[in-house]
């Protein structure tokens, strides 16, 4: 999970093993190495085991709702920074709308899944995480 | 007669004359007792005699009668019409009587009345002495016969306006009688079928029934309604709902079926309709489901070719890439055709050997898109061989999609859905159960009803379960509802097992 000195922990969450193939190789080369998991459940465990810094979710999941699932994230973590990842939902979704005004999601990312617009939030978080880990100590 | 009487007054003692006489007022009595005019007439177009009929219909007297010449006793218009004085000479001269004429004559202020008439010539030794004119009212006949007729032609153009078809057959079937509607629908007429039975026109599939409902027909009650398609002349099949009476004689013996038959041509393409619209407003629930479970694949393979564009050295990342853009595609494509299959217009609906576990599997797959986006788990149990049916494919997979739709309805904060299929002696079961809001007692007689709905509106049309039922009800099974409120309901649909292609 820590790689290169980057501190970056980050979840990927959905029910399709290939979303998180793809996803897992998208942040490859950002260095960042992900926790993934086709479960709302496990991922809710996850999250209450150590803290993430960003969260891809899958807005539908079998077992839970993807933004339920941010919500219970963010209840534990509200630092976490979440990615909605939809093929069921548009950017410009009410739902969507209403959990970006909230500030309950950060981002919103659809499928087909756009490489650079991963990798430009995982670089965001990157550089977020490291000029911050120099004055706050790692989340141990 | 009058005249006789006169002529020849009876005289008491006298044995010849006592013999004549009895004679005389015999038929003097016979002639005054008959509802018809009779006149003698002499060969100077004078009345010799005529009966009390006359007398009184003409509103004359004796006096101003006998012994008057026939156009003084006669109206002009009849004598001009009868052309009285040349037939009456005609009979004179050439023995030759004039039968059964007929003459209308209306007297002043009275209705028109219709006559027969005849002039008889009397030949006496050679000679001809008298005419006898026969004179008959028929107008009463007339009126009544021009009645029957007319109700007989007000029948018949009832027959014929109808615009369903209304034929006659003989017990065996043979047609007898095929009215103008019967003409316009089968493009056949009444020639090309008098000799044909009515089974014969029926289509081959429902041939075979069409007969057994002649056969039940014969012993006195009908056939009931049935539906069979009609053959027309071009080799086209056209639907036709009959209704079968007996027509019986005086004696209750079946002389005749009546066979009233409506071209259900219209009716079937406003059903076709309902279920290509009930199947699109289903279209748009799956559509969300469906498109979530299509960007998946794509999505997949999508990032696979973006990383390819990058030219990865690890050959092996490049294959797993390579398959995995393959696989995307190919689960991609096979959501679509589905869908596609689901959403195409109904095919003719002729039952062909249908595999229902095959009809469940398929619906079930498309109504897992949608539990997907809600928290449904789905359980399905089907067995691992076909299980046949005669059915229409395309119906049967709308009832189950419906079914599963309406059980994802019910169960918006997630839930099971439960699905098996079993064998229960000649049909096969299928039950759908949900874990949902369930139905109120008071609905449950309802659901089933076309347009209704519990569903807010544009969030159902009330058409699926109603669907459902009359799709069902057409492959000779049976659909019932078990629920029990805030705990879920259970659908279940029965269906005759094909055992050797053969319906159970």
């Amino acid at each position: 999970m820590i790689r290169n000195g980057a501190p970056v922990r980050v979840l990927i969450v959905d029910d399709e093993p290939d979303i998180c193939w793809a996803l897992t190789h998208i942040l490859k080369s950002t260095g960042i190495v992900p926790v993934t998991t086709t479960s709302g459940r496990e991922a809710l465990r996850l999250a209450k085991s150590q803290r993430f810094h960003l969260a891809f979710i899958d807005a539908k999941l079998p077992d839970l709702d993807g933004l339920d699932l941010a919500r219970r994230i963010r209840e534990g973590d509200a630092a976490a920074r979440i990615v909605l990842v939809s093929g069921y939902f548009y950017c410009d979704d009410a739902e969507v709308r209403q959990a970006m005004v909230a500030g309950l999601i950060a981002d919103f990312v659809g499928k087909p899944i756009l490489h650079q617009q991963v990798e430009a939030i995982a670089r965001e978080v990157l550089s977020q995480v490291v000029s911050t880990s120099r004055v706050i100590a790692p989340v141990p | 007669m009058r005249e006789i009487h006169r002529r020849a007054p009876r005289r008491a003692g006298e044995a010849a004359d006592s013999e004549a006489g009895r004679y005389k007022t015999l038929y003097s009595m016979l002639l005054d007792a008959s509802p018809s005019s009779v006149l003698l007439i002499d060969s100077q177009m004078r009345v010799v005699s005529a009966n009390r009929n006359f007398v009184e219909k003409a509103l004359r007297s004796e006096a101003n009668t006998v012994g008057q010449r026939i156009d003084a006793v006669f109206p002009p218009a009849i004598v001009q019409q009868m052309d009285l004085v040349s037939r009456v000479r005609a009979a004179f001269e050439h023995n030759r009587p004039t039968r059964g004429e007929r003459m209308t004559y209306r007297s002043p202020g009275l209705a028109t009345r219709t006559y027969y008439y005849s002039l008889i010539p009397f030949s006496w030794k050679g000679a001809i002495e008298h005419v006898m004119l026969l004179l008959e009212d028929v107008t009463e006949q007339v009126r009544l016969g021009e009645e029957a007729r007319r109700a007989e032609r007000h029948l018949a153009s009832v027959v014929e306006s109808a615009s369903d078809i209304v034929l006659s057959t003989m017990v065996d079937g043979t047609i007898l009688t095929w009215n103008a509607a019967a003409e316009r629908i089968s493009g056949l007429t009444l020639g090309e079928v008098e000799t044909r039975t009515f089974f014969d026109l029926c289509a081959e599939p429902h041939r075979a029934d069409a007969r057994r409902g002649f056969e039940t027909a014969k012993r006195g009650k009908g056939f009931g309604v049935a539906e069979w398609d009609l053959v027309t002349k071009s080799g086209a099949l056209v639907p036709v709902s009959w209704v079968g009476s007996t027509m019986k004689d005086d004696r209750a013996r079946v002389v005749a079926i009546v066979a009233v038959g409506r071209d259900l041509t219209e009716r079937r393409k406003f059903e076709a309709h309902l279920l290509q619209s009930q199947k699109l407003a289903a279209l748009g629930v799956l559509a969300g489901g469906v498109a979530h479970e299509i960007r998946n694949p794509l999505s997949i393979a999508s990032s696979a070719a973006q990383f390819l564009s990058e030219e990865p050295e690890d050959p092996e990342f490049r294959r797993e890439c390579r398959a995995k853009i393959l696989t995307g595609i190919e689960r991609a494509s096979r959501i679509i055709e589905n869908l596609l299959h689901f959403a195409r217009p109904g095919e003719q609906p002729n039952m062909v050997q249908v595999d229902l576990v095959r009809v469940v599997r398929d619906a079930a797959a498309l109504a897992a898109a949608q539990a997907g986006t809600q928290q449904v788990e789905m359980n399905i149990e089907l067995p691992g061989n076909p299980v046949l049916v005669s059915g229409v494919p395309g119906l049967l997979q709308q009832v189950f999609i419906n079914l599963f739709l309406n059980a994802l309805g019910a169960m918006p904060g997630g839930g099971l859905l439960r699905t098996a299929l079993d064998r229960a002696g000649a049909e096969v079961r299928v039950q759908i159960s949900d874990t949902g809001d369930g139905i109120r007692a008071s609905e449950i007689e309802r659901i089933f009803d076309p347009f209704y709905t519990t569903r807010p509106v544009g969030q159902g049309t009330g058409l699926g379960l109603s669907i459902c039922h009359s799709i069902v009800r057409q492959h000779f099974g049976a659909i019932d509802v078990e629920s029990v409120e805030g705990q879920g309901s259970t659908f279940t649909v029965r269906l005759p097992l094909l055992k050797n292609g053969i319906r159970q």
